[in-house]
């Protein structure tokens, strides 16, 4: 045997071995076109097919979010409403997210469930699945398609509860570092257009700094670091996420360094810090993206399906997190890197989604 | 006749065994999706694939002179954004927004070209360097998602037009136009300079000047994938683009385009990138969970690339 034929069966062997691989994918399509066929005749809300798709799964807040939106699921199995629940993970890139809700579309899916990775660049695709009769719902990130339905928080008002507590704080006057998220993504320019306005009103405040920073401890400790060695003096730091209020604050400690009110959010290393140095006098008001979010934006597609009336704007209220109420929510126990937060009660869920 | 079959197998070692591979792959996907040859099928897919084909053939030109680009993403971006902030209405307002878009490209893409051939700056530095800039142009043109695209050209592009799948014919153009390109004095020396650059020298040609143009065309080609990917998506995000960079080398390399520069062709590349396209919407189909989905396409490629050079080792001895 000489190499040229040792190549050609390599080849072939290569060819035979991959549709192999396709016939033994094959049981699975049939059930699954079998399973469409079947929901497509049910007009009410039974055995829907749903899919989830995201553009992220790997931070622990999606974690968080996936685990309780398989809790829900599993009710909704066993009550018969939801027979399949499929997730997909776009992985930061939105041209994926977009070839996911059409390979949906095609897959004849009752309901999509979408985290988006952009605010507009899922629009058309959406819209799409919805002319197709598929139930959308968006959570969490939103599109600014009016046709889908959209369960969020106010970013503006998070921005703006931050500034004014803040404000209230430096009793309207001080030099503040302001720790936003990366330049050019809706979330963090939102976050900061609500906390802006709120800073205008008090001509006395100034922002020294204005840093951008991805989510994330590192790299915001980073940013944080340089921002501070430049203005030492300042007298508050406005945060507009978890890891961004922890790196703030954690650099404070080491450096040991006066503890100026940092605002945060429920990331449960920046909640712990919190509680340690309560005593030290340090104060921080804190909100939270409610993983439950999820869950409302499940709950409403299947309801829609039943026919009931949901609004397209789901606005969910942001909780509070104070110095009084901080023990309720810091779980010692557990990671940093995760978000603590309670259940929603199903009356409230029910009372958001117009039943 | 078996004669020139065998040789024409011969002479494409490494575009046949990715042929299979695509072959194999639309096969699959047949099985998921019965429509996959349906002509609306054919405009979606073609619109969904079409930014990255088009950015690899930017990528592939960089590659062919040696070079990689890292800036990709971010100049696709930049084209993006300035089409969609252009709000334009009707024909000639979309056709001065994608003017606008492409000048910037070009001038993005030659800038590079400039850098890496009169600072003597080795590629990957300068164009990793330059995509913090051209990003941050980005965000100066567009500082968070939004722009306009007329709706009726976003239905054309994505449903097609009067039963014509837009995008695949604006694939097939700008293959035609490579073609064509190659045969010329510059196609040459693009070759050339990628292959031996001394050499290329020695014998006459402008080595300097086939950079900057090679380097600028690969703008225009980055620049046409930001325009589609905003008429795709009828708006303009200056973040989306990061992804391309990486995908658009990968598709290259399964194209079969040498880092070394100067070996590869066109063909090769956009056969590597819907065949990188199909893969991920196959995966989608199957519904494996997600995180294997990765180590799955992952795989594949290892595989792929290892019995691509393995087939083709034969030629190069």
């Amino acid at each position: 045997m000489n190499a040229g034929s040792v190549r050609g069966a390599v080849a072939v062997a290569a060819s035979l071995c991959a549709l192999a691989g396709i016939s033994a994918c094959d049981v699975q399509s049939d059930s699954s076109t079998a399973k469409s066929g079947a929901s497509a005749s049910a007009a009410t809300a039974k055995d829907l097919k749903v899919g989830w798709s995201t553009i992220y799964l790997t931070p622990s807040w999606m974690q968080q979010t996936l685990k309780m939106m398989e809790g829900d699921v599993s009710k909704l199995k066993s009550a018969g409403k939801v027979s399949a629940f499929k997730t997909f993970n776009a992985n930061g890139d939105t041209s994926q997210q977009i070839a996911q809700i059409r390979a949906m579309i095609q897959q004849k899916y009752d309901v999509i469930i979408v985290d988006a990775g952009s605010s507009t660049a899922l629009n058309p695709a959406l819209e799409q699945a919805v002319a197709a009769g598929i139930t959308v719902v968006a959570f969490d990130s939103l599109p600014t398609s009016t046709k889908v339905i959209r369960v969020g928080t106010d970013q503006k008002a998070w921005g703006s509860m931050m500034a004014t507590w803040l404000a209230d704080k430096l009793k309207g006057k001080g030099s503040v570092i302001a720790m936003n998220g990366p330049a050019g993504v809706a979330v963090s320019e939102d976050r900061w257009a609500g906390a802006a306005a709120v800073f205008k009103k008090y001509p006395d405040i100034k922002i020294v700094s204005n840093v951008h920073s991805e989510y994330n401890l590192a790299p915001a400790a980073q940013a944080f670091a340089s921002a501070y060695s430049a203005h030492p003096d300042i007298d508050g730091v406005f945060s507009q996420g978890g890891a961004l209020s922890a790196a703030a604050l954690q650099t404070l400690v080491k450096q040991d360094k006066k503890l100026v009110p940092v605002t945060g959010e429920n990331y449960n290393g920046f909640l712990k810090m919190w509680r340690s140095h309560q005593k030290d006098g340090f104060s921080s008001l804190a909100t939270a993206q409610p993983n439950y979010l999820a869950v409302i934006a499940l709950e409403a597609a299947v309801a829609k399906r039943e026919g009931v009336s949901v609004p397209q704007d789901i606005t969910v209220p942001l909780p509070e997190i104070t110095d009084k109420n901080l023990a309720d929510y810091v779980k010692p126990d557990q990671p940093d890197d995760s978000y603590p937060i309670n259940d929603l009660p199903q009356s409230e869920i029910d009372k958001l989604i117009g039943k | 006749m078996r004669d020139r079959i065998t040789s024409a197998v011969r002479g494409n070692t490494d575009l046949v065994g990715l042929l299979v591979l695509l072959l194999v792959v639309l096969v699959a996907y047949q099985h998921y999706d019965s429509s996959l040859l349906d002509p609306a099928s054919v405009t979606i897919l073609s619109a969904q694939f079409l930014p990255l084909i088009l950015a690899a053939a930017g990528q592939t030109t960089v590659m062919l002179l040696g070079g990689i680009d890292l800036s990709l993403g971010a100049v696709l971006g930049l084209a993006m954004a300035v089409f969609a902030t252009y709000d334009a209405h009707g024909a000639a307002g979309v056709v001065t927004a994608a003017v606008a878009a492409l000048c910037a490209a070009v001038a993005a893409g030659a800038a590079n070209g400039t850098l890496v051939a009169y600072a003597g700056l080795p590629p990957i530095v300068v164009t990793l360097a330059v995509s913090f800039l051209w990003s941050g142009v980005t965000l100066i043109v567009l500082p968070q998602p939004g722009g306009h695209v007329p709706g009726g050209l976003v239905n054309a592009y994505n449903n097609g037009w009067n039963g014509l799948a837009v995008p695949a014919l604006v694939v097939a153009l700008v293959l035609a136009a490579w073609k064509v390109l190659r045969t010329t004095r510059y196609g040459l020396a693009l070759y050339a300079v990628g292959g031996n650059e001394h050499g290329a020298y020695a014998s006459g040609l402008h080595t300097r000047g086939t950079k900057i143009a090679g380097y600028a065309l690969a703008g225009a080609f980055t620049g046409l994938a930001g325009i589609g990917l905003a008429v795709q998506t009828g708006s303009a995000d200056p973040t989306i683009g990061t992804p391309y960079t990486l995908n658009s080398i990968a598709a290259c390399v399964l194209g079969g385009i040498s880092f070394f520069g100067g070996v590869g062709r066109m063909r090769g590349t956009v056969l590597g990138a819907l065949a990188i396209g199909l893969l991920t919407n196959l995966l989608l189909f199957t519904g494996i969970s997600p995180f294997y989905q990765l180590i799955v396409q992952g795989v594949i490629l290892v595989v792929a690339l290892a019995l691509k050079t393995y087939l083709t080792r034969e030629a190069a001895v």
